[in-house]
């Protein structure tokens, strides 16, 4: 036990002199934070471990695929990038810590990362105070880029327009009885508001809004409120978790009216393995920031890239990533040979590029951060994820 | 109609809380500690049989009889590790040191199977296809899962009345030291209980895996259920455990059909709460205290 | 539990204990303080902040401690009073628009009210009921910070303006730390005080036997009723802190982890320990930070080390520094040797 304090000791004296020994050394660099001669550092953060984990390590990856292919060709403008991934495990209060961790001791040039709402939240005013420009990989909380702060972009579909797309699908095929499950945790509530306010502007009422727990084992009484209101249009505010008992308990009462889900339900084929039935997602459509199914040709490309790479099974998780690596480094390359972080802001908010993971350009102006504008709208159709339209929400 | 589903939902969730509960209230009527590890026994026996089935394909019988064998060992090496070595220290060391299993437990499961059982489902034991029973749409799964739960106790009994072991077990459980004295090998006999309570709960999660998608974390909340089932039955009672563990799923299921599927979650907390505020020994607890 | 020890022959005893007065309890805890005291000069903010975060812990635990190691009550309420805390002081700030100064005490009281709601029908219960029922109620605070919208922002939680110290001309992040220092050495301070007064006596009495104490004109009921609020007092104090050095509440930080990571800090530092309380917060929140990014790794860590402790040094840390330097006395820790 000695042993550990003295250890303990030693890590927080070692760890102070390091940091005084650093405090000395940083007025002598002349370039920007985190870029050197040949190389440039580029942070992510997001929840590599704990529940949310599964979720958020194949949207790094995706980053990481595009920075080191980036890499392998040379680099941007000669410089490789330095990819340094700090674990926020999805929690604000370990979110903050990382987000410090990673400014203070990686010292990167730029942010690209940050998966989770909760902790993006909380993560959002050491990344501004820092002054760090801020690409969200996945993190889709509106707050995060409403009002529009310099520093923060996002690359992926905000709260928002995915629950307007939901909304408008259902209305667009002529539903009016309209119901609504969320899950109660910051991702779910994080919809749940916005999807209100769609209903308001649409001048409409949801005939029912239900919840059901994030890892739930038995969904019926849910279903059940549910079918006696009688619906013809359930919008899905869920998580796999969450959506395949649910869509389990729906099949097995007999409530198959038009399901509609956001960018998590994506890969309906895996939901209806997990029911255990096609039949039980023949109803169902997913709005969700992807443009391509898993097997699209457009992705091969960089499927045979992630699988060989990453030994990961490729999904639309990865697709995040690879547009907002892919984003980053369009912004990189034209920020020139000598970066500086406020070059790079004043290219982000007026930047669009067209990435190969999502059906549409990413567009960014300095009055609107939320660069994802055109979403893709999913089926399960002869036995895969068919890709059956795109739409451009509006408020 | 609404009744007969609550009903049904509330029946099968009941069923597979009894099954846990008993696990729970076996080890305690013997050793007088409950095991905070118990959800994780769990959650790994239920990982076990998704390696053998789902991972390696091999036959159901034969990942149901690996997750039995495995969480049995899970069980004896708690009383081995934890049980005997705590065996003269207060009662807040053996919680804690249990709860300290746990999170060893939910960091191993994380560790091996981690974001596994979310991706790629249990497959039913049975045809996935609702039945109608009366009108009302159950999924085979659902009957498998209540007639183990039968099947299950029925053994127990037959356990605990016929065989030399299970005897024992009774006799220890009634008074380990009369137990010791008439030559009950009574740490054997506290071996086999922690092993026999931790394989109930890999049975439990064999037969509840393809109704519910697996993960490191499955353990806690299944274990507070089943606590809310002992409690309602009267801790130390394994017939009340059963009762406690179906009234808990009818309770959870019927609050959230009828007051908000807000309620669901929480009844359970709400039901230990009350109990233990109101009447701490439980519904059951005085009357049906030494039965099997 | 109480171990005799004959570990040090006696002439090399007493020959240690000249030198007692160097490495002694108070002389250990003084040069802690200095360090902390000297650490936002010398680290970087991220340091500065894991070193905020062990001091609230290091409140925490010494808070717990009172509850668990001196009366032996095994309660799991404290992770969820802890968020109480932070909860009320938090949204005394952002709802009711206290300042900060004025939301910590106030927050702090409200959680006292609701550590003595919880107390008081836990009264009657004792040692698993106890338990079960702490559990319980863990998880029911947890689920109403979750659903009670309307108060508590739900799921997503809040967000709050960074604390003003200016008037102190400090920075946020230099007052919060050093107010969270200032806190926490007088309440380990006070600690140490309720330890030796005849309060701490009856704590100790109660812990021991129920019966023994009661036959010693012990008032049991109002003996846990102290103990009940001293520990929500430390983890209301705590929470305060919590909501202003992280400027964001969410339900999730509040979960069993939580206890479970106090747990550690108390059985790691030694039942009954308030120094070891202290130094064992330290120690793992930056183990904790170590292990970032391994959580699985940090769970069997946790784990283990809780497993480990109580199987083989129930003594805690504190034992070992008793060994060790014999100067170090500590009064009524379990496993003491007094």
């Amino acid at each position: 036990m000695r042993t550990l304090t003295m250890t303990g000791l030693a890590r927080m004296t070692g760890l102070a002199s390091v940091a005084a020994l650093s405090l000395m050394a940083a007025p002598a660099a002349l370039a920007e934070t985190g870029v050197t001669a040949d190389t440039i550092v580029i942070g992510g953060m997001g929840g590599l471990t704990g529940p949310s984990a599964g979720l958020i390590i194949p949207q790094l990856n995706g980053v990481q695929a595009v920075f080191e292919e980036v890499n392998a060709a040379g680099g941007v403008h000669g410089r490789k990038i330095v990819y340094a991934k700090q674990d926020d495990e999805c929690l604000p209060s370990r979110g903050v810590g990382a987000v410090k961790k990673l400014i203070h001791e990686e010292k990167p040039f730029m942010i690209v990362g940050g998966g989770c709402s909760n902790a993006a939240i909380a993560q959002k005013p050491e990344v501004i105070e820092a002054k760090i420009p801020w690409v969200i990989v996945a993190s889709t909380a509106d707050s995060l880029t409403e009002p529009v702060n310099p520093y923060v972009f996002t690359t992926m579909s905000a709260a928002w327009m995915e629950v307007y797309g939901q909304l408008q699908l259902a209305l667009d095929q002529g539903k009016t009885r309209i119901a609504v499950v969320w899950q109660p945790d910051a991702w779910g509530k994080a919809r749940l508001e916005p999807m209100k306010q769609a209903f308001k502007a649409k001048g409409i009422e949801p005939v029912s809004i239900q919840e059901i727990a994030v890892e739930p084992t038995d969904t019926t009484p849910t279903v059940l409120q549910i079918q006696a209101t009688k619906p013809d249009a359930v919008l899905l505010l869920l998580f796999p978790k969450a959506a395949v008992p649910f869509l389990r308990d729906a099949y097995k009462v007999g409530l198959q009216p038009l399901m509609v889900g956001g960018s998590p339900l994506g890969e309906i084929d895996v939901l209806a393995k997990g029911v255990g039935s096609p039949d039980s997602v023949k109803n169902l459509r997913a709005v969700t920031a992807a443009g391509y199914g898993v097997d699209d040709p457009q992705v091969a490309k960089w499927k045979g890239i992630v699988e060989k790479r990453f030994g990961d099974r490729f999904n639309v998780l990865h697709m995040y990533g690879i547009s907002a690596g892919q984003f980053a480094v369009e912004a990189l390359k034209q920020a020139g040979p000598e970066p500086t972080r406020e070059k790079i802001l004043q290219i982000m908010s007026n930047l669009t590029v067209k990435t190969d993971t999502y059906a549409g350009p990413l567009e960014c102006k300095p009055t609107d951060h939320q660069c994802h504008k055109a979403l893709g709208i999913f089926a399960f159709q002869d036995g895969r994820v068919t890709g059956i339209g795109v739409t451009r929400p509006t408020r | 109609m609404l009744l007969a589903y609550a009903l049904s939902s509330g029946i099968t969730s009941g069923a597979l809380y009894a099954l846990v509960a008993v696990g729970l209230v076996l080890c305690y009527r013997t050793t007088g500690h409950i095991n905070f590890s118990h959800g994780e026994l769990f959650m790994i026996g239920g990982f076990l049989a998704f390696t053998l089935h789902v991972m390696w394909g091999l036959p159901y019988i034969v990942a149901l009889l690996g997750a039995v064998a495995g969480s049995f060992v899970l069980g004896v090496l708690t009383d081995r590790v934890v049980y005997q070595p705590l065996i003269k220290a207060p009662p807040i060391a053996m919680v804690m040191a249990t709860v300290g299993l746990s999170f060893v437990l939910k960091g191993i499961g994380r560790h091996f199977w981690g974001g596994q059982g979310e991706v790629v489902p249990f497959p039913p034991l049975v045809s996935p296809a609702p039945v109608l029973i009366g009108g009302v749409a159950v999924f085979p799964q659902q009957l498998v899962v209540v007639a183990s739960v039968v099947v299950c106790m029925l053994l127990l009994t037959l356990f605990f009345t016929r065989t030399r072991a299970g005897k024992m077990m009774q006799a220890t459980a009634e008074n380990a030291h009369a137990a010791y004295l008439v030559g009950i090998r009574v740490e054997r006999v506290y071996m086999l209980t922690w092993g026999v309570g931790a394989a109930l709960a890999g049975v439990a999660a064999v037969f509840v895996a393809p109704l519910t998608l697996l993960t490191p974390d499955i353990g806690l909340s299944l274990l507070l259920k089943a606590f809310a089932a002992t409690i309602l039955g009267g801790l130390g009672s394994m017939t009340g455990a059963v009762i406690g563990g179906l009234l808990v799923g009818i309770l959870e299921a019927l609050a959230g059909t009828y007051i908000a599927s807000s309620i669901q979650d929480v009844s359970a907390f709400i039901i230990i709460l009350a109990v233990l505020v109101f009447r701490p020994t439980g519904l059951l607890g005085a009357r049906a205290r030494r039965e099997v | 539990m109480v171990t005799l020890s004959n570990e040090p022959s006696a002439p090399r005893a007493i020959k240690r204990r000249n030198l007692g007065w160097l490495v002694g309890r108070r002389p250990a805890l003084a040069v802690g303080v200095l360090l902390f005291a000297v650490l936002p000069l010398m680290a970087n903010p991220y340091q500065v902040y894991v070193g905020n975060l062990a001091l609230i812990y290091v409140i925490l635990a010494v808070g717990l401690n009172i509850l668990l190691g001196l009366a032996g009550q095994l309660s799991f309420a404290n992770g969820a009073l802890f968020g109480v805390g932070a909860y009320a002081t938090g949204l005394l700030r952002l709802d009711a628009g206290l300042p900060f100064w004025l939301a910590l005490p106030v927050g702090t009281a409200i959680t006292v009210a609701i550590g003595l709601a919880v107390a008081l029908p836990a009264l009657r219960l004792r040692g698993l009921y106890l338990a079960l029922a702490t559990v319980a109620f863990a998880q029911f605070a947890l689920w109403t910070f979750v659903h009670w919208d309307s108060v508590t922002h739900g799921t997503a939680g809040f967000v709050m303006a960074p604390v003003d110290f200016t008037a102190l001309g400090l920075r946020t992040t230099t007052g919060i730390y050093y107010l969270s220092l200032v806190l926490a050495v007088l309440l380990v301070a006070a600690a140490y005080g309720i330890m030796r007064s005849r309060v701490g006596r009856a704590l100790v009495a109660l812990r021991e036997s129920e019966v023994a104490a009661e036959s010693i004109a012990v008032d049991i009921t109002r003996t846990k009723i102290v103990a009940y609020t001293l520990t929500a007092v430390y983890a209301g104090v705590a929470g305060g802190l919590f909501a202003g050095l992280l400027n964001v509440v969410v339900p999730e930080s509040f979960n069993l982890f939580q206890i479970v990571l106090q747990f550690c800090m108390v059985v790691v530092g030694g039942l009954g320990s308030i120094a070891g309380s202290a130094i064992a917060a330290v120690l793992l929140i930056v183990l904790q930070e170590g292990l970032r990014g391994m959580q699985d790794l940090q769970e069997i860590g946790l784990g283990l080390l809780l497993l480990g402790m109580l199987l083989f040094a129930p003594g805690g840390l504190v034992q070992a520094l008793r060994r060790w330097l014999p100067g170090w006395t500590e009064p009524h820790s379990r496993g003491g040797d007094e």
